[in-house]
């Protein structure tokens, strides 16, 4: 009888959590981009103008707004370091007070730490410094405020011209291959190559270079335009002297968040490899082919020519080492070279496009983009939308994008990237805005499985530098099958994994 | 009011009406999220796709179970549980009866304090501390390597080490715990009995087993068990050192869940994980309540 009662109450509070947990649901009532329809929310992005001076709304009151951003990342804290100069601009264009308090997160963390605040319609944060692949993330839970219905009140922004057509792709559209955007560029980004050109221009080097080799050692912008991968691995052999604790390259093996991925996607589409259809949504069969095998060996082979440790690498581990001068070269963000070129480096360092592959007798490049845009909170009360779209107003003004640049941070917009002097205000913009164009730079996939098929390749992909796996083209097969299955549970892929992935779980 | 008032003075009712704000707490922060979380556990819930909850039954459940990276975690956590708890409780026993034995050692009050300062440090300082630690290039680990040996040892990036270096790590932190346990066990032992045992001239390991371990075997027991449960859910040691790399050589189950919830937003398959370790763990402690209370039984 006593088993009888306890097993009736087990079942009874089972029932009871079960009917508990499907009565709060997820009530995406705010507009999801899949369904196409308006925003609700709790306030309207419509009349969010600030206005002209005197006849603003918010005149008159104080206004204290919250900007989530990447810890440890100059773009992202220069932001806030800047918004001294807005609040003066809008005390005076729009006769209101504001002051702007900044949060941060690694990389790692930045989205659980936004995710676990809007989960909850809190206004927290007003603007969010969003990694581009995250997009689809924050737009499918309606957590953030759609661009275009913005853009619809705001004229000033529908008509800023970007640099390439690009900037639009990786830093506002989601989903990918549509006219829906959901964020702002604040932080345009490539990954470029970082050379110590003290050591090319020494006439010993080129002499043994030559010798050994058979062809000049590259000195200038445009002979690293024409540098193929074959050739660059050549010279990071070269440079290799661990006696003389000097090693020719570094590119990113950390596990941490898209450090390899980040990496290794340059070799992959730079050599004729994609990473997904983007239309239907496949993996399989895409990413596991035998030329983007042969990329990923080729991009850890440049283990070799790195120091030891080198499976550890990020982003801070390479621009430690790149400043130590234990490194000829290193492919590493264009975001970083502030922290990359010191003032002992300021003369002894050329930032240059990637190296390409040589297809069809074309030097063929596509480097990973990074970069960050802006996203505004979808709860923001009236007020602190108002204030967050006179911001982005503010921000997209051509002296605002110049002083932004001259600080260090790399703008999008077409009127500063075009401008004369652009290219020599700091020494990573001229491969900067070489690499982001079309055809030179992409993004990986916006979609809201992004965090999951990431970590599915980020284990795969370490697991083969470090030995876990000896071959490569399995080791892509194991990432294909997972995330096509990963696509195909989420709607987006229409095919099932193939029987060929029955064994990868 | 008046009943209240009434209720504090019957001595009956008194011990029920205190419990009534711990067990309020206890309720709220305890038992309903652990309900929400079972019943969540049958549903399908990603947080970043907007989609509203769906009833899945025990799919996700059954997707766990034939999940081999799944079992790879649990058999990784299984070996790190087994191998840290024992050590632990092997060099903190022998520490505890040293620190025991001598209670006139000059600076014995320094020594355990130092001793225990690992224990206070949060997991993810001492991880990030050892990351520079067992750096190849800066660590101090390796430039003693280099010097004496002239190796060096990528602990956290080769997939043979990295599993060691970890576990290294956990033990460095825990072993007080253990001599802190030790030193209550043997605290509890009467002190009439050691000292026959001293005069008697009993061998240490006859003192262990016939004295100690009959009296003070509650007090290990319990270390034992509140390590490994503690040793069970270890997670942000480990994410911070290797983020469960190279590969997956360091994953851990909880690092495992930590992905589904956190970086996967999968919540509904969070939480059947996350039931199914808490199952492990209640059966790690019966198991140890059953070997606690075993003579008692046969008595």
């Amino acid at each position: 009888m006593k088993t009888k009662s306890v097993s009736i109450v087990v079942m009874l509070a089972i029932l009871f959590t079960m009917i508990l947990s499907a009565c709060s649901g997820n009530k995406s009532d705010n507009g999801t981009p899949t369904s196409g329809g308006n925003s609700g929310g709790t306030s309207s992005t419509s009349g969010t103008s600030g206005g002209d001076e005197g006849s603003s709304p918010l005149a008159g009151k104080k206004i204290e707004m919250s900007i989530l951003g990447i810890g440890g990342w100059l773009p992202s804290s220069l932001s806030v370091d800047m918004s001294p100069d807005f609040a003066a601009y809008a005390k005076e264009k729009y006769g209101y007070d504001v002051t702007f308090t900044f949060e941060e997160a690694p990389f790692t963390s930045l989205f659980q730490k936004a995710a676990a605040s809007l989960s909850t319609k809190s206004q927290e944060f007003n603007i969010i410094i969003s990694d581009s692949q995250w997009l689809g993330a924050f737009a499918e839970p309606g957590w953030i405020v759609s661009v275009n219905e913005i853009m619809e009140q705001e004229p000033e922004l529908k008509n800023i011209e970007w640099f390439d057509p690009v900037v639009e792709k990786a830093y506002m559209t989601y989903p990918d291959g549509t006219d829906q955007l959901w964020g702002m560029p604040q932080e345009g980004d490539v990954m470029v190559l970082y050379v110590r050109k003290d050591l090319l221009s020494d006439p010993n080097e080129q002499a043994n270079f030559k010798a050994k080799y058979g062809f000049d050692l590259p000195q200038t912008f445009e002979d690293f335009e024409k540098l193929t991968i074959d050739k660059y691995l050549k010279m990071a052999e070269f440079f290799t002297r661990p006696e003389q604790d000097l090693y020719g390259a570094a590119v990113q093996y950390s596990k941490e968040y898209d450090y390899f991925t980040g990496s290794l996607y340059p070799f992959i589409w730079s050599s004729g490899g994609e990473i997904w259809d983007q239309n239907t949504g496949d993996v399989y069969g895409v990413l596991n082919t035998e030329n983007n095998a042969k990329a990923l060996e080729t991009m850890v082979s440049i283990k070799n020519y790195m120091p030891p440790g080198a499976e550890n690498y990020g982003i801070a581990q390479i621009t430690e080492a790149f400043t130590q001068g234990k490194l000829f070269s290193a492919y590493q963000w264009a975001a970083v070279g502030g922290a990359m070129v010191t003032p002992e480096l300021q003369d002894k360092v050329l930032i240059v496009p990637i190296p390409g592959y040589e297809v069809n007798g074309e030097i063929r490049r596509i480097t990973s983009i990074g970069g960050q845009p802006w996203v505004i909170n979808k709860f923001n009360d009236e007020d602190h939308m108002r204030v967050a779209i006179d911001f982005l107003k503010w921000w997209y003004l051509p002296e605002t994008q110049i002083e932004y640049a001259k600080r260090g941070g790399n703008p999008t917009t077409k009127a500063v990237l075009e401008s004369p002097d652009f290219e020599s205000i700091q020494p990573w913009f001229r491969a900067y805005k070489y690499s982001l164009t079309e055809e030179r730079s992409r993004d990986f996939w916006h979609h809201p499985k992004y965090s999951e098929m990431l970590s599915v390749q980020q284990e795969a992909f370490t697991s083969y530098a470090t030995g876990g796996e000896k071959d490569p083209l399995k080791t892509l097969e194991t990432v294909a099958c997972k995330q096509q299955q990963i696509l195909y549970d989420a709607g987006t892929a229409k095919n099932a994994p193939p029987a060929a992935c029955a064994s990868v779980k | 009011m008046k009943g209240l008032a009434k209720s504090l003075h019957d001595r009956n009712l008194l011990p029920y009406v205190l419990l009534v704000p711990v067990l309020i707490f206890f309720i709220v922060w305890n038992v309903l999220p652990l309900l929400w979380m079972v019943g969540l556990s049958f549903y399908k819930y990603d947080i970043t796709t907007g989609e509203p909850l769906k009833f899945l039954g025990l799919t996700n459940y059954k997707g766990i179970f034939e999940n081999t990276g799944i079992w790879q975690a649990l058999s990784k956590t299984f070996w790190f549980v087994i191998i840290g708890v024992g050590l632990e409780t092997i060099l903190g026993m022998a520490l505890g009866f040293l620190f025991w034995g001598s209670a006139k050692m000059p600076g014995r009050r320094l020594a355990l304090t130092l001793l225990f300062s690992p224990m206070i440090l949060t997991p993810v300082a001492a991880g990030t501390f050892f990351r520079l630690i067992y750096d190849p290039v800066f660590g101090i680990a390796n430039y003693y390597l280099k010097q004496w040996f002239g190796i060096t040892v990528n602990f956290l990036g080769d997939a043979k080490w990295a599993y060691p270096a970890v576990l290294l790590v956990d033990i460095w932190m825990w072993t007080p715990f253990m001599i802190l346990m030790t030193l209550a066990a043997l605290g509890s032992v009467p002190k009439a009995e050691l000292e026959a045992a001293e005069v008697d001239r009993l061998p240490w390991i006859k003192r262990l087993w016939h004295i100690v371990l009959p009296h003070g075997k509650f007090i290990l027991m319990l270390g034992i068990l509140l390590r490994t449960i503690d040793s069970f859910k270890t997670m942000d040691l480990v994410y911070t050192m290797t983020s469960g790399g190279p590969g997956n050589a360091t994953e851990l189950i909880a690092i495992s869940l930590f992905r589904r919830a956190f970086e996967a937003f999968t919540m509904g398959n969070a939480s059947a994980l996350a039931i199914i370790t808490l199952l492990i763990a209640i059966a790690f402690t019966s198991i140890y309540l059953y070997i606690l209370n075993y003579k008692e039984r046969r008595a």
